[in-house]
């Protein structure tokens, strides 16, 4: 019976750890990203981190400052929002972050609130235009390799006490003055 | 990506749908006079409540701990509603006459939707593949497409769709993958466009191949550049449309032992001079690579062959240069460095191909000689710092290796291929690079380039893995790493590819090969490439006057050698015009990989497309239509038609999963030690009183029914 409630109470330990986590990466990487700004190649935030900081996204209108990772796997999302294709280049971005750690902001964006994201080859100031619900075994994204676009993408709704449901909120952003688009 | 969520979401929910029930009770417990009977079979519930609590649990820990290493994808698939306006169809008929197969690829556009419609679909075709007809059938007229510079081809295209006419504009985005723009189709039309190529019959380890390429590997693009991506892939079972139909006439000019097709099942009717195939299956969709093989008898061993013909102004050869046969030849100790990719396109079906792959190769070390392994995605990782024997607990070490590869992350190759061909050299040997992926990446010409410079005294042999590996690529990879391609297709293939494999790698190659003609020919590839066991060589030619025979030297192990190809009158066809010019056009283009200048390529590779009627990367189809059928008041829609996604892939839907669901664990960690809690505090501090005073009753004994 003892060894029960152990047990709970190491699972409870656990699940409380998630967010801890989330946070604590997010400082952590901020060190690393300070390497990136004196224009030095960002270090792995951590010595056995297999990511590194790629872009700065905000939203000001929330206070939203966040360090978005590179490489598109579970274990990166941990840590906070990664880049869907896995890198910070191209135009068309996906992001994608967990709903209950640090993309629970993207509850409270609405159309016209406006994001930025920092990269290494400069800062995009985009406009939310968009956000929809979307089964993710009916649809896919498009990506658009001419067009400049970001689109943050989490789990759907946010409330749910189970994960792996099929649902997903998808927030539109386009650069602010209207899309532009180039080559065929 | 849900994993199992039915059993899981089972599990959950009847946790919670006990919880309230059991919180009640233990509130109750207090204020209630119960027999401790009833206590007892009370604890007996509260014990399976919680032990279901604590499966509940255990599950979701372990299922968030799945998820977080499965992989995910991104990218790809679908706009919403495009699947359902645009469906397509293929339908393929192709003549293969000896070593040249001509094809035609018809695609049936159906525009269901209610709008007229701009289609775009991206499609890839073989290797080598010579593009010089295009023809489209629309409301019982037909439109046969000519030959343009590209940007001229461009505005008449846009001109025609402004106008309301029916055009369709056919062009090359890469080295193999080609784009169809159709516009102006009336809802409810079916418009039918048929692109028609030469492609060669490949001849390797005795067997004859043909592949024709339906789908493509999405791409991976380390950097910023390039356009035309194909990122509109979907899954086949949620497509309504591609399905496939082919009606192949095989004349393959000798008796067979043995014909097949690869990856789907067909039909054959032999035919006065060869056979005739169908799909068997009508319900095939066009989501893998179709492969047909073909086998002369036993005992007609192909010899080096040269066929002409007589184009006018000029003669143009075909030289089919077929290698020693390897039992004559002792092998020898090598260097294998073998390179695997681990990104996240190898996902599914082809990183298992590709471990098979790695643990066959090994088995084929000899105890003389040296080995390593290196595992590339975004990072690149090598077994050990320098190749090493082949030991029993070395290869021990690479199948623990082996077993641990996961395939996650991007596909950055030039790290790996770097470290290969740069690792501390073994006196001796020759260093072998074995490098085994799916080849997803965008900056070909780049790692080319590395390749050419890097490579020093080593050999690079390309294995291509996967439904939809970039074959071009590999090919290209190979040709400049002096050594050869290999293609794997299947998980039951391995085995049979990479023993070919091992014969390339085993047995020395024909090296510095010259050929005579007997006159002042202008033949590609210029410089000749290695002649590896089991695989000929193509060689196309332009010459003055009818070739009799043709003569080649080379050095084997050192020592001169020497054959002959006769003349086999009258087997060529206008085709072997068209496939010299189409191999000039790519060595063109080769020479502006590697610094020839860009104008100057380009005005060459026009000139020869025109003259010869080619879809190049400079050189676009284009048929319009001359009366427009859209009033210029109507709108018109444009709808990317999806390709369909390479079997076996886990591309499905590209989204991953976001929760970590950290809130429900921590409600139910805590729900269950408050359960736990309250039956340490509920339980009497001893049972032995109150045992005995429970009348004893005599139970009837269980049944043995139940």
């Amino acid at each position: 019976m003892l060894g029960t409630a152990i047990l709970c109470l190491a699972a409870a330990a656990h699940a409380a750890w998630i967010p801890v986590k989330a946070e604590l990466a997010q400082w952590l990487i901020e060190r690393s990203w300070s390497e990136v700004l004196a224009g030095r190649p960002a270090p792995p935030p951590w010595p056995w981190a297999d990511t590194r900081p790629a872009a700065v996204l905000e939203a000001p209108a929330l206070g939203v400052r966040q360090f978005v990772l590179e490489g598109a796997s579970g274990r990166n999302l941990a840590f906070g929002p990664v880049f869907g294709n896995g890198t910070a280049d191209g135009r068309d971005l996906i992001i994608s972050g967990h709903r209950d750690t640090h993309f629970r902001f993207l509850e409270s964006l609405a159309k016209g609130d406006r994001l930025s994201i920092r990269r290494e080859s400069g800062v995009g100031e985009f406009e939310v235009v968009d956000a929809a619900v979307v089964d993710s075994r009916q649809v896919g994204m498009l990506v658009d390799p001419d067009i400049d676009r970001v689109r943050l993408v989490t789990c759907w709704p946010f409330d749910s006490p189970s994960t792996g449901g099929p649902m997903r909120y998808v927030i539109t952003a386009l650069p602010r003055g209207g899309a532009t688009r180039s080559g065929g | 990506m849900p994993r199992n969520p039915s059993i899981r979401d089972r599990l959950e929910s009847e946790a919670w749908n006990h919880f309230p029930e059991t919180a009640r009770r233990i509130a109750d417990r207090g204020q209630r006079h119960r027999q401790r009977r009833a206590l007892c079979w009370e604890d007996r519930i509260l014990l399976i409540v919680s032990a279901l609590l604590m499966v509940a649990l255990i599950l979701r820990v372990e299922t968030v701990h799945a998820e977080e290493d499965a992989f995910w994808g991104i990218e790809f698939s679908m706009g919403e509603q495009s699947l359902q306006s645009v469906a397509l169809d293929t339908e393929i008929s192709a003549e293969i006459t000896g070593l040249v197969a001509r094809i035609d690829v018809t695609q049936r556009f159906h525009n269901t939707g209610s709008d007229w419609a701009e289609a775009v679909y991206r499609f890839p075709l073989p290797e080598g593949a010579a593009v010089d007809r295009l023809r489209v059938e629309a409301g019982g007229r037909i439109l046969v497409g000519e030959i343009r510079e590209r940007e001229e081809a461009q505005q008449e295209y846009a001109k025609a769709l402004a106008e309301g006419k029916v055009a369709s504009l056919v062009e090359q985005q890469r080295a193999n993958q080609f784009q169809t723009k159709l516009a102006n189709i009336a809802a409810g039309e079916t418009i039918r466009v048929s692109i028609s190529f030469l492609a060669r019959v490949e001849f390797r380890d005795g067997v004859f191949a043909l592949q024709i390429p339906m789908t493509f590997t999405p791409r991976w693009m380390p950097r910023e550049g390039g356009t035309g991506r194909p990122h509109h892939l979907v899954n086949a079972e949620m497509s309504n449309g591609h399905f496939l139909e082919m009606d192949i006439l095989l004349r393959p000019g000798m008796e067979l032992s043995q014909l097949e097709s690869r990856y789907h099942d067909i039909d054959i009717q032999p035919e006065p001079d060869g056979f005739r195939l169908f799909l068997a299956d009508p319900d095939t969709r066009s989501d893998r690579v179709f492969e047909l093989n073909w086998s002369p008898d036993y005992g007609a061993t192909p010899e080096s062959t040269l066929m002409s013909w007589d184009g006018g102004d000029a003669q143009y050869a075909l030289l089919l240069l077929v290698p020693p046969l390897a039992e004559a030849i002792e092998p020898q100790a090598r260097e294998v460095v073998f390179v695997i990719d681990t990104s996240g396109s190898m996902e599914g079906a082809s990183i298992e191909q590709a471990r098979l792959a790695l643990a066959q190769g090994l088995t084929n070390l000899g105890p003389d000689d040296r080995f390593n392994l290196v595992e590339f995605n975004s990072d690149t990782r090598a077994l050990f710092d320098e190749s090493l024997p082949a030991m029993p607990w070395q290869l021990e070490k690479a199948v623990d290796f082996i077993s641990g590869l996961d395939a996650n992350g991007g596909t950055n190759m030039a790290p790996a291929l770097q470290l290969a061909m740069a690792l501390p050299e073994q006196t001796g040997l020759l260093r072998q690079v074995v490098f085994i992926t799916d080849g997803s990446v965008g900056n070909e010409r780049e790692l080319l380039v590395q390749i050419g410079e890097q490579l020093g005294d080593s050999r690079l042999f390309t294995v291509s893995i996967g439904s939809a590996p970039n074959d071009w690529f590999m090919r290209k990879a190979a040709e400049v790493g002096r050594g050869s391609h290999t293609r794997v297709g299947q998980l039951d293939e391995v085995a049979e590819r990479m023993a070919a494999l091992w014969t390339r790698i085993e047995n020395p190659a024909v090296q510095d090969i010259c050929v005579d003609w007997g006159m002042d020919a202008e033949f590609y590839p210029e410089v000749v490439p290695d002649l590896y066991a089991g695989e000929p060589l193509w060689l196309y030619a332009r010459l003055p006057r009818e070739p009799r025979d043709v003569t080649v030297c080379g050095e084997l192990e050192g020592r001169y050698w020497e054959t002959r190809a006769r003349l086999l009158p009258g087997t060529g066809g206008e085709s072997i015009a068209t496939l010299w010019a189409r191999s000039k056009v790519e060595a063109l283009e080769d020479g502006r990989m590697f610094g020839a200048d860009a104008d100057l390529v380009r005005e060459q590779v026009v000139d020869l497309a025109l003259a010869f009627g080619l879809l190049t990367r400079y050189t676009s189809l284009i048929a319009v239509d001359r009366t427009p059928v859209r009033a210029a008041s109507e709108q018109i829609e444009t709808r990317d038609v999806p390709n369909l996604l390479p079997a076996g892939s886990e591309f499905v839907a590209g989204f991953t999963q976001t929760a970590t669901g950290w809130k429900t664990q921590l409600a139910l960690s805590l729900v269950s030690l408050l359960v736990v809690l309250a039956m340490l505090l509920h339980t009497p501090p001893s049972d032995s009183r109150a045992r005995p005073k429970t009348p004893a009753r005599a139970e009837p004994a269980p049944s043995t029914g139940r």
